[in-house]
Order: C-alpha cells, then structure tokens, then sequence
C-alpha cells in the first residue's frame, strides 16, 4: 500500500501550479507528519492522495501519484463543521457503516464502541451544530476511524482540541495503526507531542518536498516539545480599568450551563489569554460578548452594560476575530478585503505606509487578486488577522487565532502586535489551547474549569 | 405510521381537496389534522405559528373572491379552509415524523435513490449553520464599518457563494464518509410497512371519500 509519488504537478485553471514536480514515497503501515509553510499545497497533496482532487477541481498537469492495490482510504479535513451529512454524531456514524454495508446487526454495537473508544459517548445524540470547534473535530476522527481504511489522512485534526484530548486522540490513533498496520498521514503546523508517535517528518519548503531522516525528524519533534513546555509569565491584573466587567453573569449553550460567574474583570489595553479544556465553553463566551448570545446578569463594557449599546456603536470599539474564518469576509479579493479595513479602520499604527509595508512582509502581494475563499486554508486566517488588526478597534476578541499557520507568520504576528500595542493600546482577548505561542505577548491568564473563569499566576 | 404512506397519504388529501369544493368536508379534515397536532403536544408557539400561517393568504384570497370577483362566498370560505387543510396536512408530516426517518423509509420503502435523500438531508441539516452563518456576515460587516441590512445584496451574495462552496465541501465529506452513488448499502434502522400501515391508508382514503362525497 505504499503511496508514491513521481513528479506530480497540479494546479487550479489560471492559477500557478500548487504541487510542482513533486517526488515522494510513503512507505506501507507507517505515521507520517507532514509540516510545511502555509499555503505550501498540504491539503492539495492530501486530497489527491484521497482521490478527491482532480475529480473535484483543478489537473494533473505532469507526473503521476499511484497507490498499491486500491485500499479505502478515509480522510479528515481542516474545517471541522463542514463534514457532517447527519445531524448527531450517533446518526454520522451509522451513516458511514450504512455506507460500508456493515450488516444491521452489528451497527448499533460498532457505533457504541467507537463512540466509547474516543470518549465521546457523552455528546453523541447532541446536535452537531451545539458542538464546540474541539468536539466536532473529536467527532471528526471517531468517524474517521469508523471508515475502517488502510489509509487515514487528517489534515490539522488537532488545532481546536485541548492538550490533554491531543494526547489522549494521538495515542488511540497511534494504537490504531499498529494493531491494524496503517498508514497515517497528518498535516500540522503544531509540532508538539507527536515525538512518541511519528516515524518521519515530510517537510515541505519553497514546492519541494523532503522526507527527513529519523534522526532530523527527531530533533525537530523535541525542539517542538521544548517551546511547548515554555511557562507563561502572568499576573493577576488589579481590577482597576477594566475594559469588560461581568457580575452575576449566567451563560448557556442549548440546555447545558456553560458559565456561572459572580464577578470578573478583564483590564484595558492589556492581553489576556483565555484556555480551558475543548468544549467548556471559550468560544461562547466570546459570542456572548460580542452580543451575539443571550445570557442572564450583566456584562458591561467601559462601565456601560452592553445590552444597552446598539451594535453599530459597539462593533466600532469591539471586534471578534471569528474561529470560522470565512464568516468574517466581506468582499470577494484579497485586495478588497485589506482595503474596506483601510477605509474604515481606526487605528492610528496602521498608516497607509504601514500597510504596504504589512503586504510585503507577508508576502501578499501576489495574491492580490485572488479570491479570498480560494485562499489556503492558513492563508485565509493570516488574512482575517490583519484585516481585524487594521480596523484597530478599542478590543479584539480572537478565538483560536494561530489555527494553521506555520512558526514564521506567527512569530511575525506577534511582533507586529507587539509594537501596535504599543503604539495604540488594544484590550486582546485571546482565546488558545496553545498558551505557549503567545508567550510573548500575554499579560494575564484566564482559565475556563467548572463554569468559572479564574486568573492565573505564575 | 410508516413515514412513506403517511406522507403518500397526505399528498393524497392534498390534491383530493385541490379539486372539490365542499366547505364542510375540508372543516372536518382540518380538524383532525387539528386534533392529530394537538395530540402530539407541540408547543403552543409551534400551534399558533401553524394556525396563522394560512390566515394571511387565505384572508386575501377570501377576499378577492368574495368581494370582487364573482361574490361567491361560499368559494370564498372553501379557498380558506383549504390553505388550512394543506398547512395542517405538512405540520402534520413535520411534527410527528423527524427529517431521518422520513428519509430512511423513502430509501427502504419508497426505493428514492439514496443520493437524492441523503443530499437533501445534509442539506436540511446545514441549514440551522447557514441561518447562523448569514446573521455572522451581519455583524462581521459592521465590525468593519459596513453596514449589511436584511435587504442587503451583499448579505445573499455571500450567503450564497457560502452555500456553493459548502455544497463542494459536502458531496467530499459524503464521498470521505463511505457514500458511494448507486452503491448498495445497509441500514443501521430497517423501517418495514406493517399491514396495519395499509390499513389505515386504505381506511383514511375511504373515510375521505366519504367524508367528500356526504358533505356540501
């Protein structure tokens, strides 16, 4: 069942070849990490190796990729709420088993184990659209699993799910490939934790491939494992100027009790990073205050309650960086998109000058004139970013904002934060499963454990 | 009921209704579907959304029938009572039967080709995603100074560009699921017609007859 690859090209009509003679051998019942740049061709690569491409877009233009033996193969994709026909997690899998003919009999069981094995029996009769980001990407691989292929590809499965759920899915999948011999390609662009699992690291830099040799894959895991152990320096902030004051605020997801919190303030101009395990509830929070949920008590902002604030006015102070990216573009071309936070913004670091220089040093003067929903899947988030970073508003609300992109953009990121912060001040809430990557820039440490939001320290 | 003949037979009504005339039979139809809701304890909200919906065209229609062409108002009233009677007959099917078993007994019982069902399915279970979606894009233009009203064309351009990429992105999550068109599958839930199913089709239909052929 080895997957190989001979000199593939691919590219979307009247766009530049994605993969370019590319040459690549995955070997037969093995785990492989695939880490590149964003916007290299990793979901590319994946979806031709599932078959999807070029039967759902775009041509092989030279070369050719083969598979031994015609094995199923099962793929997991990057945007968790768009793989679902049914409506609970319970129904998906018995849709799939449906699919694979399994006989009557045996479904209700197998669906039973499954749901167990993963940890999910919980939540599998809730509706899939009350699910968190890290709950329906658990689901995602449940069904995955289910699929019973020889070939598992998962295309950054892991980036809304906590560290402990990380830990506990990476070694049921590693169990899995060893007992059943099968051959798991992930992309990622969070290199961390995979050191007991992963045998070879396929590294993708400017439209070439390499497989590095164990002893390199190795190292590059543990200086993945080092950065990650890094410890926030925190402190608890005082309470005066507080941006957003709750007091006996109650918040809810469906029937399930998602906050309870008698006091809470979170200091202005100041950063704030909110973590707590996959489901608990962070997004919900940042929905409900962006007054797009309704809850019970108060929460003001700057001393007003926000249910008295019209939204034209609020929006102009506040802004929510989305988890799901393409909700929050306007226009059709990347172009456009930078432009219309140009015209409107209220920041006084991001001049014109400014600008131009932000477009070069991300490289995104080339894609000027794409569509910003043919962007990859990375290329889109470091878009949002900046666009929302550009309108400037007083407070950023930033749900899971490093979701694929690779080491490089996030690290410039986060210096261009850093000086704008300094320059004009924003009050950042950031919500991460990944505290380690805003080191830099965080200042207080919100946890989110039983419906309680509590500062941390050192 | 086995959902398939429920639903054939409330098509049935249906059209039965659409081509008579008789005021009193439609009453007694509508008030047991009436009676058939009531006993599935829905919502009072759902109850009153379901007995207000057909007032406004039918008021319209009664309305132009009786007060401008013809002045007949005896098919006046028959025109209202029949929206009640079709508004009541798709609660009916909607409040006691759920989108899955409607779907697995067309794909069992009625032989619907499985691609058909379960892309209409995905597409009703997208649905409450896309609502979310377009009242997102709302509140993502004013965070960028735009606003989007309901009546934007912005908001439906964007709401519909999402759907055709979602539509993309679905057939591939189907195909990543197993589904394979005209490929045979199992069911994880086999829905059967019981003789008491036809039973009660065959009576409904001869009490409808009845019911239309007795009544003015």
């Amino acid at each position: 069942m080895t997957i190989q690859i001979h000199q593939l090209s691919f590219a979307y009509p009247n766009q530049p070849a994605i993969l370019h003679q590319l040459n690549l051998n995955i070997p037969d019942n093995s785990f492989t990490l695939l880490s590149g740049p964003t916007g290299c061709g990793k979901t590319t690569l994946l979806k031709l190796i599932a078959g999807l491409l070029p039967k759902y877009g775009g041509h092989v233009t030279h070369g050719k990729l083969t598979i031994d033996g015609h094995p199923r193969i099962a793929m997991l994709f990057q945007d968790p709420a768009m793989q679902f026909t049914m409506d609970t997690a319970r129904h998906e899998l018995e849709f799939t088993l449906e699919n694979l003919q399994t006989p009557h009999e045996q479904i209700a069981s197998q669906v039973d184990h499954i749901l167990s094995k993963v940890h999910l029996s919980s939540i599998a009769d809730q509706p899939l659209t009350t699910l968190s980001g890290g709950q329906l990407q658990a689901v995602a691989l449940a069904t995955t699993l289910a699929m019973n292929a020889k070939i598992i590809l998962l295309d950054e499965p892991f980036t809304n799910i906590d560290e402990t759920s990380r830990n506990f899915l990476l070694a049921t999948l590693k169990a899995e490939q060893s007992r059943r011999h099968l051959t798991v390609v992930i992309s990622d662009h969070d290199l961390h934790g995979y050191q007991k699992y992963i045998q070879q690291i396929v590294e993708f830099s400017s439209q070439r491939v390499k497989m590095l040799t164990p002893l390199q894959s190795q190292a590059k895991l543990k200086q993945a494992d080092d950065q990650a152990s890094i410890h926030l320096e925190v402190t608890i902030p005082s309470g005066h100027n507080p941006a957003f004051q709750l007091s006996n605020t109650q918040l809810h997801r469906g029937q399930h009790l998602i906050l309870d919190q008698s006091q809470l303030f979170i200091p202005r101009n100041e950063v704030t990073l909110i973590t707590g395990p996959s489901g608990c509830g962070k997004s919900t929070f940042l929905n409900a205050l962006s007054k797009q949920l309704p809850y019970t008590g108060r929460i003001s902002y700057l001393q007003k309650n926000i249910k008295k604030l019209s939204p034209g006015k609020y929006f102009r102070q506040v802004g929510l960086l989305f988890q799901h990216t393409d909700d929050q573009f306007i226009n059709i071309t990347v172009k456009e998109e930078i432009m219309l936070s140009q015209k409107h913004g209220h920041s006084t670091f991001f001049t014109n000058q400014r600008i131009n220089e932000v477009i070069d040093d991300f490289r995104l003067r080339n894609l000027a004139d794409r569509v910003v929903y043919s962007l990859s899947g990375g290329q889109k988030k470091l878009l949002q970013i900046l666009v929302m970073l550009i309108m400037g508003q007083a407070v950023l609300l930033m749900d899971e904002p490093f979701n694929g992109l690779d080491h490089q953009i996030q690290r410039k990121l986060l210096k261009l934060i850093k000086v704008s912060q300094k320059q004009s001040p924003q009050t950042l809430l950031i919500v991460s499963h990944q505290p380690e990557q805003f080191q830099e820039i965080v200042q207080h440490h919100l946890k989110m454990t039983d419906h309680h939001l509590i500062y941390q320290e050192d | 009921m086995n959902p398939s003949l429920k639903l054939l037979l409330l098509l049935l009504i249906s059209i039965e209704v659409s081509f008579t005339d008789r005021l009193t039979a439609n009453v007694i139809l509508a008030v047991i579907l009436l009676g058939l809701l009531v006993s599935q304890r829905l919502k009072w909200r759902q109850l009153l959304w379901a007995l207000c919906l057909p007032l406004i065209p039918g008021v319209a229609v009664m309305i132009t029938l009786g007060a401008y062409s013809g002045h007949n108002w005896f098919l006046a009233w028959v025109m209202l009572s029949r929206f009640y009677v079709y508004v009541l007959a798709g609660s009916t099917l909607i409040f006691t039967t759920t989108n899955l078993e409607l779907v697995r007994s067309l794909e069992q019982n009625a032989h619907l080709s499985s691609k058909f069902a379960y892309g209409t399915l995905a597409a009703l279970n997208i649905f409450p995603t896309i609502r979310r979606s377009v009242s997102r894009i709302q509140v993502a233009g004013q965070m960028r100074g735009v606003t989007l009203h309901w009546w934007s064309p912005t908001l439906y351009f964007k709401a519909i560009l999402a759907a055709l990429r979602w539509s993309d992105q679905l057939a591939q999550a189907m195909e990543m699921h197993g589904f394979r068109e005209g490929k045979a599958r199992t069911a994880a839930e086999t829905i059967i017609i019981r003789k008491r199913d036809w039973l009660i089709l065959f009576v409904s239909l001869v009490i409808l007859q009845g019911l239309l052929i007795a009544f003015p």
